[in-house]
């Protein structure tokens, strides 16, 4: 066994045979269920998360024991618990890794935050591209039924919880929570109108928590070794580990378990054994593709939610994507957008007609056919966009451009003027152009 | 019962402040301090959706200290925490202080980016589409829009759909705001719209992409914003500018929504909804929207039609068919009495030609024999739905029938008697969890599972025994604490039947009674709705006395109000009963017997009056078939096919020395006429109607009649001057202003009080004293055969939607519904002929399989072309059993 790929949840996720339970169990896994459920009360429950100052990991870094404490107490409706295993940001794939190799650690943790809020049925909503993770948790959750650890009397005790899984079809924007839910209602994946938020009226109106993957994993450890333990990784206000997706020219790209606050060139160089094939990072989109890149001069940001808003970006899912200094930040942009665009679901307007206006610009720009006033106009759709939208994928779709423009506004001009790259390696661009 | 007032919060609006109640969205707020906030997928019958984000504006709320008090800045304001992104006002609140502003400078860009996105792929082609003038989008574009376009690049493009007969869809102008898919959905209750596709690919369509399969109403193309869902028969017909718009109420039902007529030189092009106007706002039924082509109709009878000395039917000049029909009426009064003379019909009249038909013929020719309700089966007291309905106590609102908790709807098929009540009820229960409950032989669109009510599949011939097991039920769940110690005691110790009996007798299981009895009972703002299928049942009075028991035993009817509804069979069935034309009651609900009651017109009238009450309509059609009627008036009534027995019907049109028919059209009725009156139809004449919640409505004259034809009420006058009665009115306001001075209920209204709605109507007598009596049913249980449901259905409503093009179009060709079963059994399948035997006559027709028809019935709706139920004997639709075969085996036998 090779030394272990990160402090928490990475410590053992490589051990052979991690899917089932009886290796899981081996490993220290379910030991916490029946030390917590029916045993320590639902409200020193929240109130260990709250102080462990675990955030959410799926992007937006809200605190979860306080998202759990706004589930109303003696309500009559049923409540639920969503996992939201959609995980569809580009560049973002630790939740398919933790599904891949530890379904059982989600499994425990679910339970656990159900007994801390009292919901009584769980569900995991997997983007359609995971069909075979679904598989390898309903195994999972076959074997935990088994071992009395889903379905009625948990461990013996009167508290009952039952977890259902859900394959999406294949829609970035099911990612948004109130998306997500009316998506798993069966109806179109639009979000809906917050407030009513879903820990009041979520999901068939009921009190409703959506966690990712991520955060759900980290509950078992924090309630298992206490807040403390939890706060021994991290900054004050990020505290914890956080698995990081690092994609693009980095020798060793992959997920990687940091403690939070890392700083962002130590995660290239060191965990990521720095760039290949002699390139430059040019920069960094540091939090998934939704979030505004950092030009390489601001590698020295810490890799948690305060450094980067700091540096008006977002720590986001975690997805780093390193862009090297052959690549054409117009083209990535134009590649971006397109994304957006065919994700948009289309409710809102700025949305729905912004990011396709924007990707025939781009696309405009690109291919050697920018106008002079393409590039404000851009700025300025971008603009427009941003929190105008109904919910965050037109701001996912505006910040980007933002970003570029702030950082690398000359390569945009330079498109314009002179219609071809600054970088030479996209020679496609040139097509049809005379030189 | 009213819930506490609202509390009042202040609200800055640009500057104006002004107070509302807490919970107002700002965007209604800004209406109130007369700021102009745009919308487009805001709808007012819809929730909020914050879709389209046109409504974005600057919100700010008072900053406030730990102990609640505001911040103040320097100069003693408080000061705004400005929220950091533009909010919608559509989908926010107002609450204490909160201040909003439209014309910032980051409102206005944010609004105008928004107006710029919802151009990107819109089309230029404003000067040829329909919408174009009124659309709401053009009109934003002006406001708010850039003068040039920055978009260069070419527009994403769907192709044009025909979503069926209706609607014709033009994607490239939709604007994705959903109001159309969101109405059909949750107003209708039809959802026969969807989204295909997402993002800048969003297209509405049906969910087939294949011809809606819907009610046609059109709705969707009423709330569409802009130009994207057009309806076909307008399509390219008019620029707005050049319509004349008139606001009149529609002729099709008994719901009277106001209704907007576009009328361009003596032709009307269109209908509309009215935009937050009369009972309905946007809402029209298919009929409503779309059945306004009879009026134009070549088949509209232009001039007098008189029949000398047995011939056929000639034209004849206006004075010279009064003079003919006068003559004729006065020789016949002279030779066999005023009691030889009976008229019928007129529920289709304003209440003031009504008011003239009754004293025509009571004040004038002295017979009593007057009844609108030529459709009853059995005589029923002329207050006899008064009592059911509460009795003269202020009447139920489509405002309240909205905001009721529970609703039972008897007998009645909404979807075709009353479609405003249908939408009004789909939309209480898709927003607000009404229960619904449908006592009714086949599940109806209101009981169908989606909507969460309740269905009770009452057997034909048990719905005595029903109103009565389910007012047992509420009994036995408990009575209203409210109730008068009188009307208490009365109720218990009213015969009732064991749940078990009613359930053996109507079919619906004891369990389901107790169920049904209890929410009933539980209901804090319940409703009762019935109508024709109760009224024109043999059995209507002991049912109108049941109704009666069950809506004091259930608090539908308390001391100083009811909540029952009645929904009649046309227009104006309220105003006939108001105006009289029944023959036991004055106007108002007074006795004829009562000699005080006519002591009082025959002051304002003149002359005496007889103290006897008259024949009702079905007395007065057996009467004629004998031949004891000798001169029939037929007012605005196709009397053969709203006749209980067509046959009798016909023996009495031919026995008649006299008949004489007010008509739009040359019906089989009017052919049997000595005198055929060319009247005017809805869109050309003035006058009030009332409708099914008795609001008194004014209709307005958006055409003039055609030369030579006249309204009813001009021919009641010509002929009673004829006949030596000094009439003066001038028109229909003089009528008018004497049933405001005469009527019990109509006193001190007037007509410029009832535009654009009319106040519901008041009974300034003391209410009727409860009666509950026990309600029992004549009939012998046992009977041969299948029975026969008849009902109306949406797409043809009386003669009328036959003189329409898409009306019948719409129908499906005329059948006879049985259900799979029934059919193996009777060894017809789909499409073949079915006969149908009836005690007088048969009918064939194809059958069709519809398993919302229970066994052992057969449905045929009414006023299918060539269909004439009434041949088969009375009473046609109303508990009649009939034998059915398969075609070929007769042929065979």
């Amino acid at each position: 066994v090779s030394a272990p790929r990160g402090p928490h949840l990475f410590k053992d996720i490589d051990t052979p045979g991690l899917t089932g339970i009886d290796v899981y169990r081996s490993l220290g896994g379910y030991q916490t269920v029946p030390k917590v459920v029916g045993v320590k009360p639902p409200e020193a429950c929240i109130e260990e998360v709250k102080a462990s100052g675990l955030r959410g990991r799926g992007g937006a870094g809200f605190p979860t024991g306080l998202k759990w404490s706004f589930v109303p107490k003696g309500t009559a409706k049923p409540k639920y618990l969503v996992c939201n295993a959609d995980e569809s940001e580009p560049g973002t794939f630790k939740d398919r890794e933790l599904l891949e190799k530890d379904p059982h650690r989600l499994i425990e943790g679910m339970i656990l935050s159900a007994w801390a809020f009292g919901a009584n049925t769980g569900y995991i909503y997997f983007r359609g591209e995971f069909a075979h993770l679904e598989r390898t948790m309903q195994r999972a959750i076959d074997e935990a039924r088994r071992a009395g650890l889903v379905g009625a009397r948990i461990a013996g005790t009167d508290f009952a919880f039952e977890v259902h899984t859900h394959l999406g079809a294949g829609a970035y924007i099911c990612g948004e929570e109130t998306a997500l839910l009316s998506s798993l209602e069966g109806y179109r994946g639009q979000p809906r109108l917050k407030p009513p938020f879903p820990a009041v009226e979520g999901l068939y109106r009921c009190p409703t928590v959506v966690n990712n993957v991520e955060t759900l994993m980290n509950v078992p450890g924090i309630l298992q070794h206490g807040a403390a333990w939890f706060r021994q990784w991290g900054t004050e206000k990020s505290p914890g580990t956080k698995i990081l997706s690092v994609s693009g020219p980095v020798k060793r790209p992959g997920n990687h378990e940091v403690p939070m606050g890392l700083p962002l060139a130590t995660l290239i160089d060191q965990y990521c054994g720095g760039m290949r094939d002699g390139l430059k990072v040019k920069a960094v989109i540091p939090g998934g593709s939704s979030v505004p890149l950092l030009p390489a001069s601001q590698l020295d940001t810490g890799l948690d939610f305060e450094s980067m808003n700091a540096r008006g970006t977002f720590l986001g899912s975690g997805g780093v994507i390193v862009i090297d200094d052959q690549t054409c930040i117009v083209d990535a942009l134009h590649n971006l957008i397109r994304f957006y665009e065919h994700e948009s679901c289309g409710k809102c307007t700025p949305c729905r007609e912004g990011t396709f206006w924007m990707a025939e610009i781009l696309a405009r720009l690109e291919t050697g056919g920018g106008r002079e006033d393409d590039v404000a106009l851009l700025a300025d759709l971008a603009d427009n966009i941003l929190g105008k939208s109904f919910c965050a994928l037109g701001d996912a779709a505006a910040m980007p451009v933002q970003g570029a423009l702030l950082h690398f506004r000359d390569e945009f001009d330079h498109h314009v003027r002179a219609r071809r790259c600054v970088v030479n390696r996209r020679r496609e661009s040139l097509e049809g152009v005379p030189a | 019962m009213s819930a506490p007032a609202p509390q009042q919060v202040r609200v800055t609006i640009d500057g104006r402040t002004v107070e509302v109640p807490a919970g107002t969205l700002v965007t209604d707020a800004a209406k109130h301090a007369q700021v102009h906030i745009p919308i487009f997928c805001s709808h007012e019958k819809l929730p909020p959706l914050g879709a389209c984000r046109i409504c974005v504006v600057e919100i700010g709320t008072p900053k406030r200290n730990r102990d609640g008090t505001p911040v103040l800045a320097a100069d003693g304001s408080p000061e705004i925490a400005w929220m950091p992104k533009p909010q919608t006002a559509c989908t926010t609140t107002v609450t204490d202080g909160m201040v909003v502003a439209t014309i910032t400078p980051g409102a206005v860009k944010a609004r105008q980016g928004v107006m710029e996105f919802l151009l990107v792929n819109h089309p230029l082609d404003c000067p040829v589409c329909d919408e174009g003038g009124e659309c709401q989008l053009q009109d934003l574009a002006f406001a708010f829009g850039h003068d040039a376009s920055r978009m260069s690049d070419a527009k994403r493009t769907f192709v044009s759909e025909d979503l069926g007969p209706v609607v014709k869809k033009e994607a490239n102008r939709c604007i994705v705001c959903m109001r159309c898919v969101r109405y059909c959905d949750e107003v209708m209750g039809e959802d026969a719209l969807t989204a295909h596709q997402r993002g800048v690919h969003t297209e509405i369509s049906s969910f087939n992409r294949q011809p809606l399969e819907c009610e046609q109403c059109g709705n969707c193309v009423e709330v569409c914003p802009v130009g994207a869902l057009t309806a076909l028969p307008y399509r390219f017909k008019a620029r707005p500018w050049d319509l004349r718009q008139h606001v009149t109420i529609c002729p099709w039902c008994s719901n009277g929504c106001s209704v907007r007529l576009g009328v361009r030189g003596m032709e009307i092009l269109r209908a509309r909804g009215t935009e937050q106007r009369g009972i309905n706002h946007e809402f029209l039924c298919v009929r409503g929207r779309f059945g306004y082509e009879f009026v134009a109709s070549p088949e509209r009878l232009s001039t007098p039609l008189l029949r000398l000395g047995g011939g056929g039917l000639q034209p004849a000049g206006f004075d010279e068919a009064v003079t003919f029909a006068a003559g004729e009426l006065q020789a016949i009064a002279r030779r066999h009495g005023p009691s030889s003379i009976a008229f019928l019909g007129g529920e289709k009249l304003n209440v003031e030609e009504q008011y003239l038909f009754q004293k025509l013929a009571r004040a004038v020719l002295g017979t009593n024999h007057v009844d609108a309700r030529t459709r009853f089966t059995a005589p029923v007291p002329g207050d006899a739905i008064l009592r059911a309905t509460g009795g003269g106590r202020a009447p139920l609102s489509f405002e309240s029938l909205a905001h009721a908790d529970h609703v039972l709807v008897l007998g009645d098929d909404l979807q075709g008697e009353g479609p405003l009540a249908q939408a009004v009820l789909v939309r209480a229960q898709h927003q607000q969890g009404t229960h619904v409950t449908v006592a009714h032989p086949r599940q109806v669109k209101l009981a169908r599972p989606k909507f969460g009510g309740t269905w009770l599949p009452v057997q034909p011939g048990g719905e005595v025994a029903f109103v009565n097991g389910l007012t047992r039920a509420v009994r036995d769940a408990g009575l209203p604490d409210d109730l008068p110690a009188a009307t208490a005691a009365a109720l218990r110790a009213l015969a009732l039947p064991e749940l078990a009996a009613a359930a053996g007798a109507c079919g619906v299981a004891a369990g389901a009674l107790a169920a049904a009895g209890t929410r009933l009972a539980r209901a804090a703002r319940g409703a009762i709705v019935f109508g024709r299928a109760y009224t024109e049942h043999p059995e209507a009075p002991a049912l109108l006395q049941a109704i009666e028991n069950l809506a004091w035993a259930c608090g539908a009817i308390t001391a100083d109000a009811s909540r029952v509804m009645y929904v009649g069979p046309q227009n104006d069935s309220q105003g006939a009963l108001d105006m009289g034309l029944v023959p036991d009651h004055l106007p108002g609900y007074l006795p004829v017997a009562d000699a005080s009651a006519r002591a009082g017109y025959e002051r304002a009238w003149g002359g005496t009056l007889d103290g006897a009450p008259g024949m009702s309509a079905p007395e007065i059609l057996r009467a004629a078939a004998e031949g004891k009627v000798r001169a029939l008036w037929i007012a605005s009534d196709h009397w053969l096919a709203s006749a209980p027995d067509r046959t009798l019907a016909e023996q009495a049109l031919a026995k008649a020395e006299l008949v004489i028919v007010n008509e739009l059209f040359l019906t089989d009725t009017a052919r049997a006429a000595h005198v055929v009156f060319p009247v005017a139809a809805f869109a050309e004449k003035e006058g009030v109607t009332v409708n099914c919640e008795r609001r008194l409505q004014r209709t307005a004259r958006a055409l003039s009649p055609r030369r030579g034809v006249k309204s009813d009420g001009d021919v009641f006058q010509a002929v009673a001057r004829a006949l030596g009665a000094t009439w003066s009115y001038r028109g229909p306001e003089d009528v008018y202003r004497e049933i405001a001075r005469l009527v019990p209920g109509y006193h001190d209204t007037g007509w410029a009080t009832m535009l654009p709605l009319g106040p519901q109507w008041r009974f300034e007598h003391a209410p009727r004293a409860a009666r509950l009596e026990p309600a029992t049913d004549g009939r012998p249980a046992a009977g041969e055969g299948h029975w026969l449901l008849a009902g109306g259905v949406l797409f043809l409503q009386g003669s009328l939607a036959h003189r329409t093009t898409l009306l019948p179009k719409l129908a499906k060709a005329p059948r006879a519904y049985v259900n799979a079963a029934e059919a193996r059994s009777l060894g017809v399948t789909d499409g073949e002929p079915l006969v149908i035997a009836g005690p007088a006559g048969e009918l064939t027709l194809p059958v069709a399989f519809d398993d919302a028809v229970p066994a052992g019935c057969v449905f045929v709706p009414y006023a299918q072309a060539g269909v004439a139920l009434n041949r088969l004997g009375a009473p046609a639709g109303a508990g009649l059993r009939v034998r059915l075969s398969a075609a070929a085996a007769v042929a065979k036998a």
